[in-house]
């Protein structure tokens, strides 16, 4: 897997992992919005698509500021709406940027998710044209300035013989064609940043594009709040005789402009280009290389029966389902390398365990478990902390400092319930499974499909003669070392209550696969 | 969940959303009021320095028709220099071309220069470099054979292409433009200074409330 390799993404990630804790603790996970922060935009752009249609009925090109005027001043159709559509559109800024340091902190920059990086990138930059082009057409003072910055560093470039910059000098009044191709673009560029949005979920399955219910409301609620009892007020109209003061100004679209006004234009749009340059460029410098490479899963085709498991739960889609070329009836599994991001989760689904990274399969897993069980023999209290490596494996010492055995692993998505049958009849008391946040998960969707092997039956699901009393699964990030402690002492309390267990010697598990349903893919 | 995460969450939420509105237009400062400027700015058609000839019966005939122009002319657009002075201090010096990859297009000028408020004198001068040719174009025009229709060129024809000649002409930004004025300049106000092309001279306009 890829973990943070560089310090920034270390310092990115610790940060991280901080103020997740804190919201998971304020909001529960299910509400934290740091978790939620890509699915935030597309609902706030939902929000700025509805607030904008409205808006451009009232919007005049030939009278920007008088028409922007007139609907300020209306406090029923008019100011809360245009509010709401100026604070949404702070908000998604805001949104994306975290979305965005998350992914880099997280290691998930690089490789197949390139593609959603990139994307990612060239919307927010997308993003900041709209804002630029929405705050000109009101063609305030703050407008005024962000147009004629603009045209400054626009002017540098040797393609134009007339300076844009002409257009505000006040020689004549500004065309209307000028706020005509402002407005077009401003309606238009959201419209290509659909086109954005299906290119950068591409490559994932089951792609979420909107945050739980309470938690979307909570957003625009608390936006639509902020509209009614913070109206705007328009700031003084553009005058080009006149230099403003001071204007009212919209940081987060215009954090860049006291830096680029004290430049000149040819330094200031080249640090522009270089900046969005190496954004988007990002993941060859994050690209892990050599030994650092996680590998790609792999197929063992003679254990595959074809089940369509591995392919249905598969968050990258980087399975398909081929004819077999060995003369066998069903299909076999065959993973797409380029789209791989070795997250393991096919491991955690294969029941005969015929795929996965190398080293990291089900029967991979089993055999560091018998390792474990030869070298520890658990006694009938002791609880194995299975640990996710990103997650509660962090601060693993303080678990075992309660008396648990730790057992690290890759994602909890990998883990194969066959490990933990083997550790129960191996002789541990009860298997105490520490996951991410389901909303944390960095392969998005362990947690999950691990909920569901253990409690709802999915393939590769854990067998009915487990007793279920003996195995639980807690949520901890690697920043909630007293969440977990908490889970492990009421587990082991429960444990404790339900007496010893007998170690069963050496222990055969069978390794059966029943056909994945196909609508579940569709 | 406890009720005092879920308060201190929603007290957090509100605090961060009041932050939101108020980073949404806080106050930027933009210009000190130590800051006046002198905007100079025009677009104007550069004179021409080129040699017209003109063009045989025989050259026209080989023409297709709509090819045919009595006299053609070769060249390139003058050069100019535009120099600003503030109470006698040099602001900005640079060369004007015509615009285009062949500086063909329209000339223009844009600067906007920072001076402190106040009176203050304000020189402006826009010079040509380039000579051009004592003779005068018209009196070139006026060659044998300028003027005449023969040729497969109708009289109409010729009268546009010679009326066509003389506006570009008239348009040409003169040889030399100055504007010497005293103004006192309010702190943030835009003095701009332009070129009048009906009046053909350089003008400086202010509207201050």
């Amino acid at each position: 897997m890829a973990a943070p390799s560089r310090p920034t993404e270390r310092v990115a990630e610790r940060a991280l992992i901080a103020l997740d804790a804190v919201c998971n603790r304020l909001y529960g996970w299910r509400g934290n919005p740091l978790y939620q922060s890509g699915t935030i935009v597309f609902a706030l752009f939902l929000v700025l698509l509805a607030t904008g249609l409205w808006l451009i009925f009232f919007y005049r090109v030939g009278a920007p500021y008088a028409s922007v005027a007139r609907l300020t001043a209306n406090p029923w159709i008019g100011n809360w709406v245009r509010g709401f559509h100026r604070y949404a559109s702070d908000a998604a800024v805001v949104a994306a940027l975290v979305h965005a340091v998350r992914m880099y902190a997280q290691g998930r920059s690089w490789g197949p998710r390139a593609l959603a990086w990139m994307t990612g990138v060239l919307m927010l930059i997308v993003v900041f044209i709209c804002g630029w082009t929405g705050y000109v057409m009101v063609w305030d003072t703050f407008g005024e300035l962000l147009a004629r910055e603009g045209a400054r560093m626009l002017d540098t470039l040797p393609v134009l013989s007339e300076p844009t910059a002409r257009v505000f000098t006040g020689e004549r009044p500004i065309p209307s064609v000028f706020f005509f191709l402002n407005l077009f673009a401003h309606v238009g560029l959201p419209l290509a940043l659909f086109g954005g949005l299906w290119l950068h979920v591409s490559r994932v399955a089951r792609s979420a594009l909107l945050p739980p219910r309470p938690l979307l409301w909570s957003v625009i609620g608390l936006l639509f709040a902020l509209s009614v009892v913070r109206p705007l007020a328009m700031a003084p109209e553009a005058n080009p005789f006149r230099l403003a003061d001071a204007v009212p100004a919209d940081w987060f679209y215009a954090f860049w402009l006291p830096l680029s006004r004290s430049l000149a234009a040819g330094p200031a749009l080249a640090g522009a280009v270089l900046t969005a340059l190496a954004l988007l460029l990002l993941p060859v410098a994050t690209r892990r290389r050599g030994a650092s490479a996680p590998p790609p899963s792999q197929v063992d085709e003679s254990l595959c029966t074809g089940c369509r498991q591995c392919f249905a739960d598969c968050p990258y889609e980087a399975i398909t389902m081929r004819t077999r070329a060995d003369g066998r009836a069903d299909e076999v599994a065959h993973v797409t390398g380029d789209r791989c991001v070795s997250c393991g989760i096919c491991a955690g689904s294969c029941a005969p365990m015929g795929v996965g990274p190398p080293g990291r399969t089900g029967r991979d897993q089993l055999e560091r478990v018998r390792e474990y069980l030869a070298r520890a023999e658990p006694g009938a209290g002791t609880i194995v902390a299975v640990c996710c490596a990103r997650g509660a494996a962090r601060f693993g010492h303080l678990l075992a400092a309660d008396g648990a055995a730790l057992h690290p692993v890759d994602c909890a998505g990998n883990l194969h319930t066959s490990a933990i049958e083997l550790l129960i009849r191996g002789g541990a008391g009860g298997v105490l499974v520490l996951a991410c946040p389901p909303r944390d998960c960095w392969n998005r969707e362990g947690p999950r499909w691990l909920m569901e092997r253990i409690y709802h039956d999915r393939e590769a699901e854990l067998q009915p003669r487990v007793d279920r009393r003996r195995v639980r699964v807690a949520y901890a990030n690697a920043g909630e070392p007293s969440a977990a402690l908490a889970a492990l002492r009421e587990f082991a309390a429960q444990v404790a209550a339900l007496g010893a267990t007998t170690a069963e010697g050496a222990v055969e598990l069978e390794a059966v696969c029943e056909p994945a349903p196909v609508a579940e893919r569709s | 969940m406890n009720t005092l995460p879920r308060a201190a969450g929603a007290a957090l939420a509100i605090v961060l959303t009041l932050a939101l509105g108020w980073a949404s237009d806080a106050p930027m400062p933009a210009f000190r009021p130590t800051d006046a400027v002198v905007r100079v700015s025009w677009g104007a058609r550069p004179e021409r320095i080129e040699t017209c000839r003109t063009q045989s019966d025989e050259e026209l005939a080989k023409l297709m028709p709509q090819m045919r122009q009595r006299v053609v002319c070769e060249g390139t657009t003058a050069r100019y220099r535009l120099e600003v002075r503030h109470d006698g201090r040099l602001l900005a010096s640079q060369e004007v071309r015509g615009g285009g990859l062949r500086h063909d297009r329209e000339l223009y000028v844009f600067r906007e220069l920072r001076v402190p408020p106040g009176p203050s004198s304000l020189d402006v001068r826009f010079v040509r470099l380039d000579s051009v040719p004592a003779e005068r174009e018209d009196a070139r025009e006026r060659g044998p054979g300028a003027d005449s229709a023969s040729g497969g060129i109708s009289p109409e024809r010729v009268r546009r292409e010679t009326e066509e000649r003389r506006r570009r002409r008239e348009e040409a930004v003169p040889a030399s433009l100055a504007l010497r004025s005293d103004v006192t300049l309010r702190p943030r106000e835009v003095l701009l200074v332009t070129y009048d092309a009906e009046a053909r001279r350089l003008v400086a306009v202010r509207r201050t409330p």
